[in-house]
């Protein structure tokens, strides 16, 4: 994420006392351990260590468990239940919540050479937050959270007010977040407002990309109406990782238009229990549904003007790396394979 | 053939092979290899060979690591029968191995210097040096280990009778385990583990009992430096597939001599390798397969407390793969209480209901106070909550405590970077601290990564 920062507004060339900096929050992620067990106690006889009980080496461990909870870590295996912090941002996907932390801090400077300047007092410290995305014009203004039981809003020196920031991200495309911090700074004799703000631009990029395609399937017979018959279509659609990080399907739903009814053709869905498909980058899932005209009810399927009919909106939902969610949907998906008329009697 | 070839040349000739750093011979065999030559055997036929008596056709699998069965490869018996012929005079002309030469693992030019580049100030001039003449196991203890795996060089290079092999791969041993604990030094030690070549061939048996002469935790460990090395995952699996099977050939000798502790030793040694493989899948980012070969794992490590690692690390590997489910799930049939309220919260966190995590790792760090994970765990959930402050004094108290994991460090220099514009102050001074801090056998050299310097 590159930032810069904003003339500030007011015409004071001083340095501001509050600085901000920020962190984008994804989730945080275990750390892996290599274990390996501990050289030979003794290097002058030969080692025929039948004996040897192996526990690793403590160094080769993420860390080490207390005594009072030994299995807490796995001492074998390569992940360990210690969490580490999000490294660096990351790529940023459509379909997931983008979530920052901004932390305003009142930076002490370092003792100066000179001559000591008055003590400043840190009053009423406010963070504003908007997000601007690719294609609306306008910006939208985001909501700060924070479970801090007392935020105080007075920064005593090398104090800091955190707050995080979350939003869906559904376009792809630069996005800007602009952060305004203000507060008001008090000397001895005097006291000012003071406001700055700094701007984080970073890309969004497409996560799945969806490939459909409908086909016509022989009409059913429909008991309400003798003779009757219902139209059918098969709803094919590929999915793609495009992202850089491997994901795990969660649900991917056909919701249909009024007048419509679908059956699910995937085994993951169908058959509970059964493994989700993890897409790795590149990889390709192919997901299938059979829509027809719903018997019981007397909604007409709407048709376009072209002779288009749609069908429904797919919905996908995935996990990432430690249970990040996404989830997206399509525009609605249609056909020009109208089939001859509609229920027919 | 001419005997003495066939002899003490052997050493030399793999010496000299040896500079170029091929590739060890892989153990796949394709069809245009043909099946009567020994050395291509991935499981060597001398072990085979000691191990199954020709009586025995069937190898007894006990802790199966692992579900799916090499094709030609799960019963040993005919092969090591087919190979008979042809082994059985190589062995009698091969000199004993206490007169075998190693001297191509004494050669100076295979070790590399370790220089402290990476490396913080107050860690390069240690306030307490070891003194050269410390012994190994005391720099160790101290977790010294960049000393350590210098100390194992000099002793190889200079003072190692090049025949006393079981010296010789201790020290390697040292080496190498110390390197993979300094910063940088997995590369290297990756580098230097090509001097042994290839472990499978005829030259590192024991030409009388059939015996490896290297060490098993030197095999197990060659393998990791190997998939580094090579950057081949793939292959590693198929090198604790090859140590799995001689374990079990092992185990079953083992428990038709009732030899109890052989037994245990065996066991507890396939069931590793059983997790190593799964390992080894993570790290080529099979998770889905690593997933699928723990669920086929039989969990003999049971816990004092009735809990199980095996449990654990299923559930850490669903967490990671993102199955927030079936990580809930896996911990329904473990007993450990401390175990399922990690995974609990660890589960909450990934659903993003950091609050409630927050809520039980409260509990945990009033129930186990010095444990580093929960204490850590519980900062960085403090963290994603708008509580820095609080999280950062509870990892300041940490090290003050006395612990200095990678991770406690990372994190907490992590907020030192989000809480000023001069974080490198506050990392300089953490840095020193934990430069001061007693020598403990979970290191003491920290590198600039830890401090995000």
């Amino acid at each position: 994420m590159s930032h810069q920062r904003y003339p500030s507004h007011d015409a004071v060339k001083e340095p501001h006392s509050v600085s901000l900096k920020v962190l984008r929050l994804s989730r945080p992620s275990l750390v892996t351990q290599y274990p390996i067990p501990p050289p030979p106690p003794s290097l002058s006889p030969p080692s025929n260590d039948l004996s040897r009980t192996q526990s690793p080496l403590p160094a080769s461990l993420a860390y080490t468990p207390s005594a009072s909870a030994p299995s807490t870590n796995p001492d074998s295996f390569i992940l360990s239940p210690i969490l580490n912090l999000p490294p660096s941002f990351g790529s940023a996907y459509v379909g997931e919540t983008f979530s920052c932390t901004l932390c305003a801090n009142h930076d002490v400077p370092p003792p100066p050479d000179g001559p000591v300047g008055p003590r400043k007092t840190i009053r009423d410290v406010r963070i504003e937050a908007e997000m601007k995305t690719p294609t609306s014009a306008t910006v939208t203004k985001l909501t700060l959270t924070s479970d801090a039981p007392s935020p105080t809003m007075d920064l005593e020196p090398g104090e800091t007010l955190q707050k995080v920031v979350n939003f869906d991200l559904k376009e792809e495309g630069n996005h800007v977040l602009a952060v305004t911090v203000s507060y008001y700074e008090a000397t001895d004799v005097s006291g000012r407002t003071r406001t700055f703000r700094k701007l984080y631009q970073f890309i969004c990029r497409a996560s799945i990309i969806v490939r459909h395609k409908p086909g016509l399937l022989p009409p059913k017979r429909i008991k309400r109406i003798k003779g009757g018959m219902g139209r059918r279509w098969v709803l094919e659609a590929q999915l793609e990782n495009c992202s850089e990080d491997a994901m795990r399907l969660d649900r991917v739903v056909l919701d249909t238009e009024p007048g419509l009814t679908c059956t699910d053709c995937n085994y993951w869905e169908t058959n509970k229990g059964g493994d989700k498909p993890v897409l790795h980058p590149g990889e390709v899932e192919q997901v299938c549904f059979v829509v027809e005209e719903r018997e019981e009810e007397e909604v007409q399927v709407q048709e376009q003007e072209d002779g288009r009919i749609i069908l429904g909106v797919l919905g996908i939902g995935w996990r990432g790396e430690m249970g990040n969610r996404g989830f997206l949907s399509t525009g609605k998906l249609g056909t020009r394979h109208g089939g001859k008329g509609g229920i027919t009697g | 053939m001419d005997q003495s070839q066939n002899t003490g040349a052997k050493g030399h000739r793999r010496t000299r092979s040896a500079a170029k750093a091929t590739r060890p011979r892989s153990s796949t065999k394709g069809p245009l290899d043909a099946d009567d030559a020994p050395l291509t055997s991935p499981l060597s036929p001398q072990v085979q060979q000691r191990i199954m008596p020709s009586s025995s056709g069937m190898v007894p699998r006990v802790g199966s690591p692992a579900g799916v069965r090499t094709p030609g490869r799960s019963s040993p018996a005919p092969r090591s029968a087919a190979h008979s012929p042809a082994a059985a005079p190589r062995r009698s002309m091969q000199p004993a191995s206490r007169h075998k030469d190693f001297s191509y693992l004494l050669r100076p030019e295979i070790y590399h210097p370790l220089t402290p580049l990476n490396v913080p100030p107050p860690f390069r001039n240690p306030s307490k040096p070891p003194l050269p003449e410390t012994p190994i196991p005391d720099l160790i203890a101290r977790g010294q280990f960049r000393a350590a795996a210098a100390a194992a060089t000099l002793a190889l290079t200079t003072t190692t009778d090049p025949a006393d092999y079981a010296r010789i791969f201790d020290l390697l041993y040292t080496r190498l385990a110390c390197l993979t604990l300094i910063d940088g030094g997995l590369a290297l030690a990756a580098q230097e583990v090509k001097a042994l070549e290839d472990l499978n061939s005829d030259f590192y048996f024991d030409p009388e009992t059939g015996a490896h002469l290297v060490p098993w935790d030197l095999r197990v460990l060659d393998v990791r430096l190997q998939m580094v090395g090579f950057g081949d995952a793939r292959r590693a699996v198929m090198s604790y597939y090859d140590l799995a099977r001689e374990a079990r050939v092992h185990l079953a000798n083992a428990t038709a001599s009732h030899d109890n502790s052989a037994r245990e030793l065996w066991k507890s040694r396939l069931a590793e390798i059983g997790i190593k493989v799964a390992g080894a899948l993570v790290d080529m980012d099979d998770l889905p397969g690593a997933a699928a070969h723990l669920s086929s794992l039989k969990d003999r490590s049971t816990a004092a407390n009735g809990s199980s690692s095996l449990n654990m690390a299923k559930a850490l590997l669903w967490l990671h793969l993102g199955d927030v489910d079936a990580a809930r799930q896996s911990l329904h049939d473990s007993a450990g209480e401390v175990t399922q309220k990690v995974v609990s919260a660890l589960c909450d966190m990934a659903d993003g209901d950091y609050p409630a995590a927050l809520t039980k790792w409260g509990d945990l760090r009033e129930e186990t106070p010095e444990d580093e994970m929960v204490g850590v765990n519980m900062a960085v959930c403090l963290f994603y909550v708008g509580r820095m402050q609080e999280g950062k004094q509870i990892l300041e108290n940490m090290v003050d405590a006395g612990q200095s994991s990678h991770t406690l460090l990372f994190n907490l220099t992590t907020m030192y970077e989000l809480c000023t514009e001069r974080s490198r102050t506050l990392k300089l001074q953490l840095a020193e601290k934990v430069a001061d801090m007693k020598e403990t056998p979970s290191g003491w050299e920290k590198a600039n990564a830890d401090f995000k310097l």
